[in-house]
């Protein structure tokens, strides 16, 4: 570059060579002819941050290197204001050091004088005894560092101060893994490329890597928006969002899109949730878990969109074919057992494992989703609120259902109209804030904390559905749900008229029980052992055909999903319905972009490969 | 676009706008500017700043310092440090416990275009993710406080300035340069910015039109139809004048960052424990920026003596453009002073 001209002003009038690089090298190495790689560079202490010299560092230290301040210090002109006061703030590492220096013997370097710098270098013993000499430059000090007070400004200011920490590390990570990332992919096309010598292949391994890799920077820069796809279809609805199979407008590619609304996710304080179930999915690369493309958000929505899996959910299944035999129940526990097993070594508990949240790909087998985002467990840590459940009186109210109370409802077959009753009002209640409480184990609510195992709970009442047809503590309503699980013991019942194998009703017993008995416990091999699994090949499990493979028309067909019980009216459009409501006055008062505040930052998520593989 | 940019002069011609006083300012043809507003620069006539009181182009043997003389009395010429006229004592940034980073190790490995990309591309995502950042720290000296106060307001900055020797202006569309505080300026800083990195036509989005970088050797037919480019990032769709606009980004944002650490580094930035973050995302950017020519040696002038200590101190990698261009004697010279050398 253009190191001419401008520069000079820079150079101190000492040279007039026209490239820095020379200037520093050549004059450098005449006027201090001892080389760097001789010069014994632990006598410089590293600084009190830590870093080791570089080798220029050193070399170029050399000249002035010893020139320290400990050298001027005893002569200091004002003892109290510069150094001492730096040094106070520099943690420098007690006053035993500038000692040592002198010790060490004054510097040949002391003075930085490059501007004449031919007389200065010979006989650095003559300076050895040298008395230390004013320093010219005592004027030279840096301001003195004040204390830290961020309590002077204002909230607004403190709280950009975390966004912008935040931010600024989150950038620093993401970018490195990236650039880590990228290279890895450069060596792979590098090895392609020397596999071949045919040239037009050569060129397209060339042109293809290159592509990929712009688009995704392209991606990386590019705001996402919801506008950029196409709705095909609401295929869920929930408390807190929706999930639409949408069709990217630009490449016709087809996704499930989440989307949740902010306010209620920062009302129902599931930040925490959404934050879990982001970090989870853009970690992970299990085919056990659901996969997330990336994740965006506008004023109103955050947006997870993650790959549609035509075969609807388990629950939906449950709900149609009310039991499984117990074949089909153990292909579907065991790819269960492996899904969470596969989450648990990602090192998150799912807390929230039901039918739900159990999908089936294309293949008819499972995935999970729905990590932290649970209906209706908002406040997952706050033993209070399970507290109040469990003794006070049902928060819900019991509009159109039976509304007859009964306390501890036997679920046997003399009662199958009330189970119908709960199997109408399954879905109902999987959408409403309050969610089903009945695959969760009684340790969380019950605040004496809970671990891995408490997965393994839900895996047991979900075998239970599935051999008997409805969840071991199903209840007239959660609150009744609650005090059953909690009661486990007295209320966990297997109706007489359903014959289980004796080995599936010992699994499900080993795992609906206290968190010391329970099977796991000392990991998935545990369960895996059981005698229910005799003849199951884990390993191979995930490649074999699954019992029942979804029929689909096209990649949009949405046949396994409720799509006619679900509300088609999406939120957006509710939304901006009651926006316009309230008033156009509110509707544009947003200041910054929505990935800004503070809440929601860190949400979005861009990865190559889940996009560009 | 053409609206928005009448808005602002409107706006600037109804503020105290007085052109600045020709001594302080002096725009010389020749200068950073005049490539800035090269021919092809869209609105840049209308709004592209100048770089003022700094005479990068032709300078004064001995500067005049705009300093009181300083105890310096053997003469500045003694001191790697004197050419830069700084202030006494030494603002807290240049003092290298205050200059360190967030990250460790090669900063390079972020800044380095992977080979097949096409340069217009990775440009284009640099600029993106720079701006992202810099405004990170902008908004925590620019949001308003419920009092109506900002951190930085025309108050505590009159100008847009980086230090006693620099200040910037705004060009208005009679390409008279205009003093603004500095609040201001980055209220239209960011607004040009993202005027232009919001246009598809300038920043285009669709993927499919992205393309490869050429290689000699591996990418013949391609140079065969498309000659080698003439600018960069024709092949991807970007539009002839883009190079120049993503230079008057950089060279905007390094303003601003200028202006955040003359004027800021303390208050609020220090207090708020926020130097390292501020540190690794302007190391960050300036070795990126010099890297893909984006920021000229001669505009950097402001914060040179803290590059110098960051070449010095190896933050810089020796392989770099920014540590290239650096005094790393300036450099030694500030450890030396913290005791660190």
């Amino acid at each position: 570059m253009d190191n001419q001209g401008n520069r000079l002003y820079l150079n101190f009038g000492n040279n007039n060579n026209n490239n820095n690089t020379d200037r520093l090298a050549a004059s450098d190495r005449t006027q201090y002819p001892t080389t760097p790689s001789t010069f014994p560079q632990p006598v410089f202490p590293t600084g009190p941050s830590g870093q080791a010299p570089t080798p220029q560092q050193a070399q170029q230290g050399y000249p002035q290197g010893y020139a320290s301040n400990n050298y001027y210090n005893p002569n200091h002109n004002d003892p109290n204001a510069g150094l001492a006061h730096q040094f106070a703030h520099q943690n420098l590492g007690g006053a035993g050091r500038p000692q040592n220096y002198s010790a060490r013997g004054p510097s040949p370097g002391q003075r930085p004088r490059t501007a004449n710098s031919q007389g200065q270098q010979p006989g650095y013993g003559s300076y050895l005894n040298a008395p230390p000499m004013p320093s010219q430059n005592s004027g030279l000090e840096f301001a003195p560092a004040p204390e830290r007070n961020p309590d002077k400004y204002g909230p607004n200011a403190n709280n950009n101060q975390k966004k912008c920490s935040q931010l600024a590390s989150d950038f620093f990570k993401d970018s490195v893994k990236r650039a880590r990332e990228r290279n890895q992919r450069q060596s792979e096309m590098e090895q392609k490329l020397n596999e071949t010598t045919d040239p037009r292949r050569r060129e397209s391994i060339w042109a293809t890597g290159g592509r990929k890799e712009g688009q995704y920077l392209r991606f990386l820069r590019t705001k996402d928006k919801p506008e950029n796809y196409n709705t095909i279809k609401i295929i869920g609805k929930g408390a807190f969002g929706e999930v639409k199979l949408v069709q990217k407008k630009s490449d016709g590619k087809v996704y499930a899109m989440k989307s949740l609304i902010k306010t209620e996710m920062f009302k129902k304080d599931q930040l925490a949730h959404v934050r879990a179930e982001r970090d989870i999915l853009a970690e992970s690369d299990s085919p056990w878990v659901v996969k997330l493309y990336t994740t965006f958000q506008d004023a109103n929505f955050l947006y997870m969109l993650m790959e549609f899996l035509p075969g609807g959910d388990l629950m939906t299944m449950l709900i149609k074919y009310e039991i499984f035999s117990e074949d089909i129940t153990r292909f579907y526990i065991a790819e269960i057992v492996l899904a969470i097993e596969a989450v648990h070594k990602l090192g998150f508990i799912h807390r929230d494992i039901k039918p739900d949240n159990i999908l089936l790909d294309r293949g008819g087998h499972v995935k999970l989703t729905d990590f932290g985002l649970s209906t209706g467990f908002h406040k997952l840590h706050d033993n209070n609120y399970y507290a109040q459940l469990l003794t006070g009186k049902s928060n819900k109210p019991r509009d159109n259902r039976n509304s007859i109370a009964i306390d501890q409802i036997n679920l046997t077959v003399s009662n199958r109209s009330q189970i119908n009753d709960w199997r109408r009002s399954r879905r109902l209640m999987a959408y409403s804030t309050v969610g089903t409480p009945d695959y969760i184990a009684p340790e969380i609510f019950t605040g004496n904390g809970y671990s891995f195992d408490c997965d393994w709970w839900s895996l047991g009442t979900i075998m239970f559905e599935c051999l008997v047809g409805w969840p071991p503590f199903c209840a007239e309503d959660s609150h009744d749900t609650y005090r059953k699980i909690v009661n486990w013991r007295q209320s966990l019942y297997f109706p007489d008229d359903i014959q289980l194998k004796p080995d599936a009703e010992n699994l499900i017993r080993s795992l609906i029980c206290n968190t010391e008995n329970r099977l796991g416990r000392g990991g998935s091999d545990e369960i895996k052992r059981h005698p229910f699994f005799y003849g199951v090949e884990f390993e191979s499990l995930r490649r074999i055909r699954a019992p029942f493979e979804p029929r689909l028309t096209s990649n949009i067909d949405t046949t396994y999903f409720p799509t006619d019980e679900i509300d088609q009216t999406d939120n957006a459009t509710l939304i901006k319905a009651a926006q316009a409501a309230r008033g156009a006055a509110a509707s544009q008062q947003q200041e910054e972009s929505p990935e800004m505040s503070l809440p929601f930052i860190g949400y979005t998520f861009k990865r190559f490969d889940n996009n560009f593989r | 676009m053409s609206n928005l940019f009448s808005g602002i002069n409107a706006r600037l011609r109804g503020a105290s706008s007085k052109p600045s006083p020709n001594s302080k300012s002096p725009i010389s043809p020749t200068s950073e500017d005049g490539k800035l507003n090269s021919p092809g620069g869209l609105s840049q006539r209308s709004l592209s700043s100048s770089n003022l009181s700094s005479p990068s182009s032709k300078l004064p043997p001995v500067p005049a310092s705009p300093l009181p003389p300083t105890a310096n009395m053997t003469g500045s010429i003694d001191d790697e440090l004197a050419a830069y006229h700084l202030p006494k004592p030494l603002p807290l940034w240049l003092n290298p416990a205050y200059a360190k980073q967030i990250v460790k190790g090669n900063f390079m490995t972020l800044s380095r275009r992977p080979k097949a990309v096409e340069q217009g591309e990775w440009v284009a995502c640099q600029v993106v993710e720079h701006y992202r950042n810099l405004w990170n720290f902008v908004s925590i000296v620019y949001q308003k406080e419920e009092n109506g106060q900002s951190i930085c307001n025309p108050t505590t900055c009159p100008r847009m300035s980086a230090g006693g020797n620099h200040s910037y202006t705004w060009l208005n569309n009679r390409f008279e340069p205009i003093e603004l505080p500095a609040y201001e300026y980055m209220t239209l800083m960011q607004r040009w910015i993202s005027g232009k990195v919001d246009d598809e036509k300038v920043f285009p989005t669709n993927p499919a039109g992205v393309s490869f970088s050429q290689h000699q050797q591996l990418t013949p037919s391609a140079i065969a139809t498309d000659g080698f480019d003439e600018y960069i990032g024709k092949r991807s769709g970007f539009p002839k004048e883009f190079s120049t606009i993503c230079k008057t980004i950089f060279t905007q944002m390094f303003r601003v960052y200028a202006h955040l650490y003359w004027a800021h580094f303390v208050e609020p930035f220090y207090h708020l424990n926020l130097e390292k973050q501020l540190n690794s995302c302007f190391s960050h950017f300036v070795l990126a920026g010099m890297e893909m020519a984006m920021l000229t040696p001669q505009e950097l002038e402001p914060m040179q003596p803290l590059l110098d200590l960051w070449a010095a101190n190896g933050t810089f990698p020796p392989d770099s453009k920014a540590y290239e261009s650096a005094n790393l004697k300036a450099g030694n010279r500030l450890l030396q002073l913290a005791g660190m050398a």
